[in-house]
């Protein structure tokens, strides 16, 4: 029990705030609740010691027993496999804990590695590292829904995300096609994962992880033209646009990445693109057919969510990060026309998302987030300073202007705050 | 459901043992069964994060002169071998589909094609050694070649279009047992 609070309980009876049998019942109930965490404790520990081994396995097959013969070798292969399999038949059949499932779970993916590197290794089977990832990935990726294992399902998701920057990164620069399957694997387990546990721990780290492995390798899926801005454009519009359905909104902002790197990647995306040299190049490029249609895939996919988002009327009020990748790709589509419209018109819409932060700030009573729309603003400006010759006093005089804004609306929420706890318990009022 | 996922539960860790059993009983009977072939080579040495280090062989075969245009010609390209009068590998014929010839042949990547030779990577160029002995590997064949006439190659096993590849010699000797004796000399 949290030491602050145990002080507290005999001033708060002795103050009258609550009774003894109160004071009684919180004790119990966070007795209970520290009961359940030595187990979850117990977990954490496991995954991390079944992790350090067998990465510690790999580390050692690395090594190359040159010495040891060929058969001795294959027969040493097997042995993290059999072990791992072991453990987990055993915790599996038995009935054990997550504690167990977890650890012996983790250890199997990272055995299955390991075999098959030492395999590749004795017989100097050709084949570049990310086939190696791709038959990994594909004999453990079962493992998820038959274990029931949170852990392979992080190892999973970092594995692919490997594979495919490893494809698609290097100089090969193929597109990782099985990427998808392979993510789109995760998303029953997932799924299913936000229903039943919601307030879990490992919901929360998925709802960060899951949004940041596409964002990581949607850049293998561009030729690298100014196409691939409107692309994560999109993508960010799709992360925004999930964050804000029921299932992730009514959690706390922290367990909410579909959020914050949606709109800190809508952003930046956008204050890229308000520079003039992406709408010149954009007058400029020609592109393939099937650039269009991959361009094409996150704007659909956020256009169909946000539909959605509206036919079941979770949308409350109007909220321009969610129809930013919109304007833009219509921005984008007009390009034909010139480009000065589409600089002066993006510029306005990144001061407008500026406002909307801020106001979404206020409304919240969040400094974070009233802070975030300031610095989207004061970002565009030191912007502009750079493609524009505006002289040092007009300069000066709006750095100061962003600055006093800085300091006025943050003092207005914190009045706010202020009135707002007055209201609440207007005793304090006596003590102010 | 129980029962269900547990026999799902051990077809997949029958595969996860088969997959690593079936590679290594291809090796194995190539090695057995295969026509042994020598390449001649020149290793240099990069690492693999979970496979360890290798020496990457670049291979003195790599283009044929043909009759035909290969020009823009990407893909797999099906090498024939035969041997030269000192017994080293050396192509006969190339295709880019199977021919109906009693003749070891190799699949091998051809890129970036122009006129009537056809380029392409032999597939086992990948050598893992001792991570002690990549760098060493590398610079002992370096000093040896560039000192005297020492041949290096790989000693290549060929079986129905698979090649394993077995060891890599340097005049003969294991490169394992030469580098040895370059880390004792320095």
């Amino acid at each position: 029990m949290n030491p602050k609070l145990e002080r507290a309980l005999p001033e708060l009876i002795e103050a009258q705030v609550i009774t003894s049998d109160t004071a009684q019942k919180i004790t119990a109930y966070y007795l209970a609740k520290e009961e359940a965490k030595p187990n979850r404790l117990f977990t954490i520990f496991g995954v991390l010691g079944a992790l350090l081994s067998g990465l510690g396995i790999i580390l050692i097959i690395a090594h190359n027993w040159d010495g040891m013969p060929r058969n001795l070798k294959t027969v040493f292969a097997f042995f993290p496999l059999i072990i791992g399999q072991i453990a987990s038949t055993y915790s599996f059949l038995k009935k054990k804990g997550t504690a167990w499932i977890e650890s012996s779970a983790t250890f199997l993916v990272l055995a299955v590695g390991a075999t098959i590197s030492l395999t590749s290794q004795i017989y100097n089977i050709p084949g570049d590292f990310s086939e190696f990832l791709l038959i990994w990935i594909a004999m453990t990726a079962p493992l998820i829904y038959l274990l029931r294992s949170n852990s392979t399902v992080m190892v999973h998701l970092m594995l692919i995300t490997w594979y495919a920057c490893d494809l698609g990164y290097t100089y090969r620069g193929a597109m990782p096609w099985w990427y998808l399957l392979l993510f789109a694997w995760l998303i029953p387990y997932y799924i299913r994962l936000q229903k039943q546990e919601t307030k879990s721990n490992i919901a929360g780290i998925l709802n960060w992880l899951l949004p940041l492995s596409p964002i990581i390798v949607l850049g293998t899926f561009t030729t690298g033209g100014n196409l691939s801005f409107l692309m994560y454009l999109g993508l960010f519009g799709l992360l925004y646009n999930l964050g804000e359905l029921p299932l992730f909104k009514n959690q706390k902002l922290r367990r909410n990445g579909y959020t914050v790197l949606g709109s800190l990647g809508t952003s930046f995306m956008l204050m890229l693109l308000t520079f003039e040299w992406f709408w010149i190049d954009a007058i400029q490029d020609s592109y393939t057919s099937v650039e269009v249609i991959i361009t094409s895939v996150p704007f659909l996919m956020a256009l169909i969510v946000l539909v959605y988002l509206h036919l079941k009327k979770h949308t409350k009020g109007f909220n321009l990060f969610q129809y930013a990748f919109i304007i833009v790709g219509a921005l984008y589509s007009t390009h034909y026309f010139g480009y000065v419209h589409s600089v002066v018109l993006t510029n306005i819409l990144v001061a407008t998302l500026g406002l909307f932060a801020i106001r979404i700030g206020i409304h919240k009573s969040s400094y974070t987030i009233l802070n975030y729309g300031l610095l989207i603003i004061t970002v565009l400006i030191a912007c502009r300073f750079f493609d524009s010759n505006l002289d040092f006093i007009f300069r000066g005089i709006v750095f100061i202007l962003v600055g006093l804004g800085f300091f006025f609306t943050n003092y207005l929420l914190l009045k706010k705050q202020r009135g707002t706890a007055l209201q609440d318990n207007p005793k304090t009022e006596d003590h102010a | 459901m129980r029962k269900l996922l547990t026999i799902a539960l051990f077809i997949i860790f029958a595969a996860q043992l088969l997959v690593p059993a079936q590679m290594i009983h291809q090796q194995e009977n190539i090695l057995i069964k295969g026509t042994s072939y020598k390449f001649k080579t020149r290793p240099i040495d990069p690492t693999d994060p979970f496979r360890g280090k290798y020496i990457t062989l670049n291979y003195e075969l790599n283009s044929f002169q043909t009759d035909e245009d290969w020009s823009n010609y990407s893909g797999n390209v099906f090498v024939y071998l035969t041997t030269d009068a000192e017994g080293f590998a050396m192509v006969k014929r190339v295709s880019k589909t199977p021919l109906d010839f009693d003749e070891d042949y190799i699949i091998a990547k051809s890129n970036y094609n122009y006129g009537k030779t056809v380029q392409f990577n032999l597939p086992f160029n990948r050598f893992y050694m001792n991570e002690y002995k990549a760098y060493d590997a590398e610079i002992s064949v370096r000093t040896a070649q560039r000192d005297t006439t020492k041949i290096c190659y790989g000693l290549v096993y060929v079986k129905d279009g698979t090649a394993v590849l077995d060891n890599v010699f340097i005049d003969d000797i294991p490169i394992q047992k030469f580098v040895n004796e370059f880390q004792d000399l320095n």
